[in-house]
């Protein structure tokens, strides 16, 4: 079955490869689907991360039509280095420049699970190379010098994380606990400037204990955005590695501006 | 009163011992055999490795910690197990024979109700021809598994270090003495240890450093590899270890048996079956770990080793050794109590238990030599193990003999690792790691069998300074300070 090729800027589906375990049916499966669809676009090679599976599978088409099957590969050795314009199916009419090793020694096995070896060079080695790096989750980019990435990267139009990275929501439920206490502060606040224009103690009183709820509510908002925040941290965690300081951080300022306001309540407020 | 024997005073054994200790109070006895008089903070010897630490910054006496916490210390090495007692005795007991404390050279046979057997490894370099004798260093090569072993590293690195600064250029050969080794995570550190001190000396330029290995690919550390999510990353080891590589200018050869070693040169066979050799002036080769080679007796005095302890010598708990082959292989296998199938009163933990397979895929060459790291049971996973088995045996000694055990199977338990990659306090360097769980469980995280979500890993200088407070936090704990139960393990 002709499988689709996951291209840029979709996301990977998988991030990463692991070894074959059972060689039965569903590998058979995998395989064949492989050289569908390496027929099916014309390409050289495809290594199964690139139709959203993780197994560590690579499927090279040969010159002579045949086709090789990389079960569990591993680049053993390698040596000499070699630069080369490369492309990849993941980023469709796009090219880069590539160092690489120049001969490699490849061990896998076959669809029998019987292990196997190779040797490769020239731009054999470096198509072998390049599926290889997926079969560990790793990307094209990963592979570019310092410059050759800064040049890669202006041709693409959402930049290179998006091809890395899970996707993350830009807002996060949390936050509507912060806007709920943000809410509260402005009430607050309001009770303030009323409390200047009325001298009456009575209505100080009632202001008083309005302005006491509110800071009750506020840091009741604080306490749980701490632990839904850090659960919901904990759902996303590739997105961000520090965002469990960034939720302190957020309580923290909150608590501060609550404590402001409530010192310039009891001052101006209570009767 | 009864009498719970540990043998062994490392991570595993030392904190089953204190724990015990502190639980079973005065009223019962513990006695930890260990032929070491000191404690060692395994560790921090790649520091001392390279000169950044003495042997006395990673070790003390334990005789005094001992006497603190109330248990009887023998400074000895357990020869045999007689798990029914003999024909003279009705308790089963353990002979000793002591190292230290006066008596070197005597035995004496210790009376025991429950053993805890964490004798760790014994390092065996002789498995390579060149790379020692038995448990002995050879004189080819230099080791950071024990403190004066490391000790002798430092010397010969400074050696190598004079001489490059005279002009003479230098190769360092730093990983594994065999195909069987684990522990790949010790060379790591030393070998990136040693390529920061020589940028530290102004002799970088003048060094040739490779790595040698029997992993199959860069950043497998004998747990398969891991995948960490990182600053908005999804890293495999692989990159992680080959970006570091490369960045350091560290040369490597994976998926190698080191089959002999001579003077400057080791040989080796490589997964595809092509045998090599490469040249070294200064080579740290870590040795295949095996048991201690204690043996066990029936009441009759009939030797029942083999069915107390798997083929190389670690002790069998738990575990289903019946696993067969990869594809088999279950989270399940792994043992969660660390008690002898046997011998109900017996538990292993640390690297003295028996593990059921290893947790990388297993490989071998062409010539059908077996290529590829047996499982690490060190540092993190085996404080826990030593703990849960001592709360096991405190139970079934305080509550009844049918307490629940207490179970930790590395299946099931996470673990911190953190890499030093140079030692410094600006411009020091860590890769910290965590993995959960150590052992896939292919069934309950289809894939690679981990949760990505606790599998992470971070480098930088935030490492280096975690590593080096952990260096006395350990520490600290194990002298059992004021609070030292509070430490995790």
């Amino acid at each position: 079955m002709v499988r689709t090729i996951i291209t840029y800027p979709t996301p990977p589906s998988v991030q990463y490869g692991t070894d074959v375990r059972f060689f039965d049916s569903s590998l058979f499966e995998l395989l064949q689907d492989l050289k569908d669809t390496i027929e099916a676009n014309h390409l050289q090679a495809l290594a199964a991360f690139q139709i959203g599976s993780y197994y560590n599978v690579v499927t090279v088409k040969k010159e002579d039509g045949e086709f090789l099957e990389l079960i569990n590969p591993r680049l053993l050795s390698s040596s000499g280095s070699i630069t080369s314009q490369e492309s990849t199916a993941y980023f469709p009419g796009l090219t880069a420049e590539v160092t690489r090793f120049e001969t490699i020694s490849v061990i896998y096995q076959d669809r029998e699970g019987k292990d196997q070896s190779l040797k490769a060079n020239g731009a054999f080695a470096v198509l072998l190379q390049r599926k290889l790096d997926y079969t560990f989750g790793s990307s094209f980019i990963n592979k570019l010098s310092k410059e050759e990435k800064k040049r890669f990267e202006k041709k693409l139009e959402f930049g290179s994380d998006v091809a890395i990275s899970e996707s993350c929501p830009t807002t996060f439920k949390r936050d509507y606990l912060q806007k709920a206490s943000k809410a509260a502060f402005v009430i607050m606040f309001a009770m303030i400037v009323i409390a200047l224009l009325f001298s009456n103690d009575d209505t100080k009183q009632n202001l008083w204990e309005y302005q006491l709820y509110g800071s009750y509510f506020v840091v009741l908002m604080q306490i749980v955005y701490i632990f839904y925040g850090q659960y919901e941290g904990k759902r996303y965690s590739s997105c961000t590695s520090c965002q469990i300081g960034n939720i302190i951080g957020t309580a923290a300022i909150a608590l501060f501006k609550l404590t402001l306001i409530m010192v310039i309540s009891y001052f101006l407020i209570k009767p | 009163m009864a009498r719970v024997v540990v043998l062994g005073g490392g991570v595993s054994g030392h904190t089953a011992a204190t724990f015990a200790a502190k639980w079973l109070g005065k009223n019962h006895e513990v006695v930890v055999v260990t032929p070491n008089s000191k404690w060692n903070w395994i560790p921090s010897n790649i520091w001392v490795g390279v000169g950044q630490m003495t042997k006395e910054d990673v070790t003390f006496e334990l005789e005094p910690v001992y006497k603190k916490a109330g248990i009887t210390f023998k400074q000895a090495k357990a020869v045999s197990i007689n798990p029914e007692g003999s024909e003279s005795s009705v308790k089963p007991f353990v002979t000793i024979e002591y190292t230290g404390q006066g008596k070197a050279g005597s035995s004496e046979n210790v009376e025991y109700d429950y053993l805890i057997n964490a004798t760790g490894p014994k390092l065996n370099f002789g498995a390579t021809p060149g790379l020692g004798e038995g448990s002995n260093l050879g004189e080819f090569t230099v080791s950071v598994c024990t403190a004066d072993h490391a000790d002798h590293a430092s010397h010969e690195l400074q050696k190598c270090i004079d001489k490059m600064k005279k002009g003479e250029r230098q190769k360092f050969l730093v990983g594994t003495g065999h195909g069987m080794c684990t522990c790949q995570g010790a060379a790591f550190e030393y070998i990136f240890n040693i390529e920061h001190e020589l940028k530290k000396a102004g002799v970088r330029d003048m060094a040739d450093i490779k790595w040698i290995s029997n992993e199959s690919f860069l950043g497998d550390f004998g747990v398969g590899g891991l995948h960490m999510k990182a600053m908005g990353f999804a890293v495999s080891s692989r990159i992680f270890a080959e970006s570091l590589f490369a960045e350091r200018n560290v040369d490597w050869i994976i998926g190698a048996h080191v089959n002999r070693v001579e003077k400057g040169k080791v040989h080796y066979e490589l997964l595809d079956g092509t045998m090599g050799e490469e040249t070294f002036d200064f080579s740290m080769l870590i040795p295949p770990f095996a048991g201690v080679g204690l043996k066990a007796y029936n009441k009759a005095g009939e030797d029942i080793t083999s069915s107390v302890f798997a083929p190389n010598g670690f002790m069998k708990v738990d575990a289903n050794y019946a696993a067969g082959s990869y594809e088999n292989w279950k989270a399940s296998d792994w043992p969660s109590t660390y008690q002898n199938p046997t011998y109900k009163n017996m538990f292993a933990c640390g690297i003295a238990f028996a593990p059921p397979h290893p947790i990388s895929k297993p490989m071998s060459s062409p010539n059908g030599t077996a290529i590829g790291p047996t499982p690490p049971r060190t540092g993190m996973p085996s404080g826990i193990m030593g703990k849960t088995v001592a709360r096991s045996i405190c139970d079934l000694i305080l509550k009844g003999e049918n307490a629940p055990l207490h179970k930790a199977s590395m299946a099931e338990m996470g673990a911190a690792c953190v890499a030093s990659a140079g030692k410094g306090l600006f411009n020091g360097t860590a890769a910290a790691m965590t993995i959960y769980p150590v052992v896939p469980d292919f069934e309950k995280y289809p894939g690679t069998g981990r949760d990505t979500d606790y599998t992470f890993g971070e480098i930088g200088l935030a490492g280096h300074w975690i590593k080096h407070i952990l260096h006395y936090m350990f520490i600290y704990k194990a002298k059992l300070n004021p609070g030292w139960t509070m430490i995790p393990e």
